[in-house]
């Protein structure tokens, strides 16, 4: 009788996690990863409903879809050459491409129902906006023999300089940022690829300890790795000092027209904002001399009011996430997407992301759905994150029910952009501008840094993570004073090291580390799942 | 008639053989490893290889334009 009821009990079990999955504190994820690689021995088995939509939805969907993107954006089958072309000419192409859905793979790992749907769905959105980056990159590439009139309507600029900037030209010219494709994204999808570049900087004598995002993004240059795609470019000083440095090695190896426009660190001062907002007058000016068209006020006016739509939904996603547990998204779906859309500007791609993320949202909200159940800590991310280990967040959530619900670089651009008059439009957009990653609050001066507090209430978060860039010596600055801050205010903080990213500084693993300790010793919690507490992921994408 | 339905029962077999072949790449993380193991090295060995330009041939002319708008 108990070996029936024993075999019973095994039947429901199996066939409950053939149905749902298994329950948290079961899953063992760490088992799944062949020892170094971060490659799996299977794929996780998230029940039947979630497997298939896995499955179906996203690895095959995306696989499809990355192909489609090519075509639709390159113009058609003849894309598809050009395409392995680019493949063949630039390492961060061949090498970044690939592997995107082990991207994927590592940012969604364990995510169950709608945060699954909601937080794929903005990882399709950027993966098919680096696609348009990068064929017209290429289709315009002189190098590679792309069209030479698609080469005079794509001008260039720093990933820092708002894409927004270049809206009275989107109706004939597309603008394509120079570093957010070889390097940012690069770093995320697959981290080997950037060391080669950090290397090159530093084999022409370069000195080693400058921020690695600087070095980086000059080591592309130095490499002869950027596409021939631009005539003229806007640069700015990626808000902070090492990139200006490297901007002069840039415009060494750029040799093209180029106008500079800084964001300053004072950007409560009026008079500075009455400078910046001459700045992006100038530059107008600029662009119309280089590529001979008129500016179009109607387009800037449009492309403004859809940014503003962005935008508004956003806050509809940071209330819900703020006050409610029905928040969708997850930790590092919301960073990545927020900072990629906000930085490029108005993208037809964000709207219609936008749009099914909304419908998600409204049934969690509706149903009260929650979709990290096993949360113990809400968690909020402040300062600049690792680039090689952006899904850190994810892993924590899964090991210990760290739920990161927002981080810094979301909160960036918290406004939207009047266009009633010309010189409101303007100003905001100028404000905008100098609200820029990195100066917004990391560099941007003790008031906004410490908009950490308010934050941190407003979101209803518990505990900290307090990322740590070795390399930049602004953020090493006020180091301290964080630390006086977080003892004063009695906030558990965890600090976590990186090199942005250079991922030999401090490894994934060494950060994992850092976490479980701090969790062990001073929380004093046991891991949700043991099994993601130590492993070697150290030659991993 | 007979062939159209002929030529649709192959199709749909083979339809549901390169599905259930794709569900198996993807449960096996069959095309990581196949990236990891091999286009990866293959590829990071040809950009290892390829020539590049000695940037530091290259000339920084300083004698470009200075853009000012200032009235």
């Amino acid at each position: 009788m108990s070996k029936k009821t024993n075999l019973l009990k095994k039947a429901k079990k199996a066939v409950s996690v053939f149905w749902n999955g298994k329950p948290h504190e079961e899953r063992r994820l760490g088992d799944l990863y062949l020892d170094k690689t971060g490659l799996y021995k299977h794929r996780e088995w998230r029940g039947f409903k979630d497997t298939m939509y896995y499955f179906n939805m996203i690895w095959l969907y995306n696989y499809g879809n990355m192909v489609g993107d090519i075509v639709k954006y390159g113009g058609g089958l003849k894309a598809l050459p050009l395409f392995l072309k680019g493949v063949w000419r630039y390492r961060w192409l061949g090498q970044t491409y690939l592997p995107v859905m082990h991207w994927y793979d590592r940012g969604l790992e364990g995510m169950r129902g709608q945060a699954l749907r909601a937080s794929a769905w903005h990882y399709r959105a950027m993966t098919s906006e680096t696609i348009r980056q990068f064929m017209r990159m290429l289709a315009a590439d002189q190098r590679l023999g792309g069209s030479k009139e698609l080469y005079d309507r794509t001008p260039a600029h720093d990933e820092t300089v708002w894409g927004g900037i270049f809206y009275p030209w989107r109706d004939r010219m597309d603008d394509v940022p120079l570093q957010m494709i070889p390097y940012f994204v690069t770093c995320h999808v697959n981290n080997h690829t950037v060391l080669n570049y950090i290397d090159a900087a530093q084999s022409i004598g370069l000195p080693g300890d400058p921020c690695p995002m600087c070095q980086a993004e000059c080591g592309i240059f130095l490499q002869d790795d950027v596409p021939e795609y631009y005539p003229f470019v806007v640069t700015s000083n990626e808000a902070c000092d090492g990139s200006v440095g490297t901007s002069v090695i840039q415009d060494w190896m750029m040799d093209r027209p180029l106008f500079a426009m800084p964001q300053p660190m004072q950007f409560d001062d009026p008079l500075v904002q009455e400078h910046c907002a001459k700045e992006i007058e100038e530059c107008w000016k600029f662009i119309e001399e280089q590529s001979g068209m008129p500016m179009n006020m109607e387009e800037l006016k449009k492309n403004l009011e859809e940014q503003n739509e962005l935008q508004r939904f956003e806050w509809e996603k940071w209330e819900v996430a703020a006050n409610t547990d029905y928040y969708p998204i997850n930790g590092v779906a919301q960073a990545l997407y927020r900072i990629y859309q906000s930085q490029d500007g108005n993208r037809k791609i964000w709207h219609e992301t936008d749009k099914k993320v909304k419908k998600i949202l409204e049934k969690c909200v509706e149903k009260k759905i929650n979709s990290f159940p096993m949360t113990r800590h809400r968690v909020i991310a402040w300062s600049c994150a690792p680039l090689y280990y952006s899904h850190w967040c994810t892993w924590a959530y899964n090991c210990w029910g760290l739920n990161c619900i927002i981080n810094m670089d979301s909160l960036m651009f918290n406004m939207t952009i009047r266009t009633d008059t010309y010189e409101n439009m303007l100003k905001d957009m100028a404000l905008y501008h100098e609200w820029a990653p990195m100066r917004r609050m990391a560099v941007g001066g003790m008031n906004h840094i410490f908009e950490l507090w308010e934050y941190m209430e407003k979101f209803h978060c518990d505990m900290v993570m307090m990322y740590d860039q070795l390399q930049c010596k602004g953020m090493q600055g006020v180091h301290g004073l964080f630390e006086d801050e977080f003892r004063a205010r009695d906030i558990h903080a965890i600090w976590m090291p990186h090199a942005l990213p250079d991922k030999r500084t401090v490894s994934r693993s060494e950060i994992r580390g850092i976490i479980n300790d701090y969790m062990t010793t001073i929380m004093h919690e046991k891991p949700l799942d043991p099994t993601l507490l130590e492993f070697d992921d150290s030659e991993g994408w | 008639m007979k062939s159209v339905l002929k030529a649709l029962k192959i199709l749909f077999f083979a339809c549901t053989g390169l599905y259930l072949v794709l569900f198996l790449v993807f449960w096996f993380d069959l095309d990581g490893k196949a990236l990891f193991y091999g286009v990866e090295p293959f590829l990071k060995n040809h950009y290892d290889k390829m020539k590049r330009k000695d940037p530091l041939e290259k000339v920084y002319k300083t004698d470009t334009p200075n853009y000012e708008y200032n009235d």
